[in-house]
């Protein structure tokens, strides 16, 4: 993992594609194979797809307002 | 024009004849099979439709208003939820024991003072098996149920009459929940009661499908009005339809105890729209739980790393100072126990030697004893021989030697007149002088 850095940007992959990566990310920083120099760049990668995950889940207020707003409620 | 005479009635009298009529023996404490429509309770009597279709199931061959009155009521509910599972609703097949009456004012109403539960149950489970049975036989019961739900599931088509409260609940629960979570939905519109609810609910699911891969899960909601007429849902085309639907499906148009065939092929249960509201958000819930595990477990496992590397830098740095001591001590060690096991070995390996060169020593002491031995009486021999042979020897035989000037005469000729001769004995010597 640490031997070829080069990530694929969040926003290309598919949620489930980024939460994979995710949970092969701690798989690899749990195992002994994890050293310091790769650490910083693995949680720099981690958090990146992390973002990227909650952003595809939830919405800002704003957003959340405009749908609302535009979502007409019948009673 | 005719004009009022003895034959005519008035209205009381004619409805009060019809009364009569209506009102005999045949018409008192028959059992009837019926199916319930707009079912309603009010001041604790229960106010009805019972009707007939005909084979078809479509069209309605008989209609008539019925009552069970409040004495009766509450005894009759209990029963029959009790027997059925199922509440007194609409869209169930009864068979019902009726006393019909006619009111002048109110006109005809059938009284109800008996339910046999039992055939409301065999008709709800025959129909239902029917269908499911004609699924499975088809290999499509399962297909949506074991269906998974993608993840995350947001993009939801709804399927609901668009004026139901159950949609407005529906809506309202998704978007208030306060995790802000991005769901996206779409309305498709749909006829939720009477007959034309089937196939409109699969046009709908229809028009879902030609929107190729927009969404995730399809949702099939009604409910907020008074009545729940369910057996329009079920309908073998419709769960046909639903069974084989390549997205999950959500059902959610019952209430509680009332169970449709839809409900054993949708791929998810719920009992109201709400529920179904609430269900989806527990997907998305368990989503972002799913994440916040993971970014408190990354974190913990960075800093258990980096922390664990400082401990090691820590150890080597403590390390440092003692170890280059501790190496020497440690040859030092090694050092003294070599020369200790030296010491014992090299006594145990020069022992023997010892022994063997204290055996040659003796053995050259007596060599060397007899070699004297040897060559002393070798000595003794010669001196012997000597000794015999010896002037002294001779002289003491007997013999004499005379000398001249101190040579040793041999021939008389080197004599000469006058020379002084000494002759020597053994004990003693003359002096002579030659004449």
């Amino acid at each position: 993992m640490t031997d070829n850095m080069e990530f694929t940007p969040a926003k290309e992959l598919s949620y489930t594609k980024a939460v994979a990566e995710l949970e092969a990310i701690l798989r690899h920083m749990q195992s002994d194979e994890c050293d310091i120099d790769s650490l910083t760049t693995l949680t720099r990668r981690a958090s990146e797809l992390l973002l990227e995950c909650r952003k595809r889940l939830t919405a800002t207020d704003e957003e959340l307002k405009s749908i609302l707003s535009s979502f007409d409620v019948k009673e | 024009m005719t004009t009022p005479s003895e034959t005519t009635l008035s209205l009381l009298q004619l409805q009060q004849t019809v009364q009569r009529m209506v009102t005999n023996h045949a018409t008192q404490n028959v059992w009837v099979t019926a199916e319930l429509s707009d079912v309603a309770e009010r001041g604790g009597h229960c106010y009805m439709e019972l009707i007939q279709k005909d084979d078809d199931g479509i069209t309605t061959v008989a209609k008539a208003r019925a009552t069970i009155w409040a004495n009766n009521w509450p005894r009759i509910r209990t029963q029959f939820m009790q027997s059925t599972g199922q509440r007194f609703a609409t869209g169930l097949k009864v068979m019902v024991r009726v006393s019909v009456s006619y009111h002048p004012v109110y006109g005809m109403t059938m009284v109800i003072s008996a339910v046999n539960p039992d055939y409301t149950m065999g008709d709800m489970l025959r129909r239902r098996r029917e269908i499911l049975m004609r699924l499975h036989n088809e290999g499509i019961l399962e297909m949506n149920r074991s269906l998974e739900f993608p993840c995350p599931t947001l993009r939801i088509a709804v399927i609901s009459a668009p004026e139901a409260a159950g949609y407005g609940d529906f809506m309202h629960q998704l978007y208030g929940n306060g995790y802000n979570l991005r769901f996206n939905t779409k309305l498709y519109p749909a006829i939720m009661q009477g007959e034309k609810a089937a196939s409109s609910v699969i046009a709908a699911l229809d028009r879902i499908a030609s929107d190729g891969d927009s969404w995730d899960c399809v949702v099939i909601i009604r409910g907020g009005g008074s009545t729940s007429d369910l057996s329009s849902f079920e309908n073998y085309e419709l769960a046909s339809n639903v069974a084989q639907f390549p997205l999950p499906i959500i059902v959610g148009i019952g209430h509680e105890r009332d169970i449709t065939v839809l409900d054993y092929v949708a791929c998810q249960r719920v009992k109201t729209p709400t529920a179904a509201a609430e269900f989806l958000l527990n997907l998305a819930c368990e989503e972002l739980d799913r994440l916040r595990t993971l970014t408190s477990d990354i974190l913990r496992v960075a800093n258990e790393c980096i922390s664990g590397a400082r401990e090691q830098l820590a150890y080597f740095g403590g390390q440092l100072p003692v170890a280059p001591v501790g190496t020497i001590h440690r040859a030092e060690r090694r050092l003294n126990a070599a020369t200790l096991s030296l010491a014992t070995i090299c006594p145990r390996r020069i022992q023997p030697l010892h022994a063997r060169i204290e055996l040659y020593g003796n053995a050259i002491t007596t060599a060397v004893t007899a070699a004297i031995d040897r060559h002393r009486s070798r000595l003794e021999t010669i001196k012997q021989v000597l000794d015999a042979i010896s002037p002294e020897a001779t002289l003491r035989r007997g013999y004499s030697i005379t000398s001249c000037r101190g040579k040793i005469i041999t021939d008389p000729a080197s004599v000469h007149h006058g020379d002084e001769i000494v002759t020597q004995f053994a004990s003693g010597t003359i002096q002579s002088t030659v004449r």
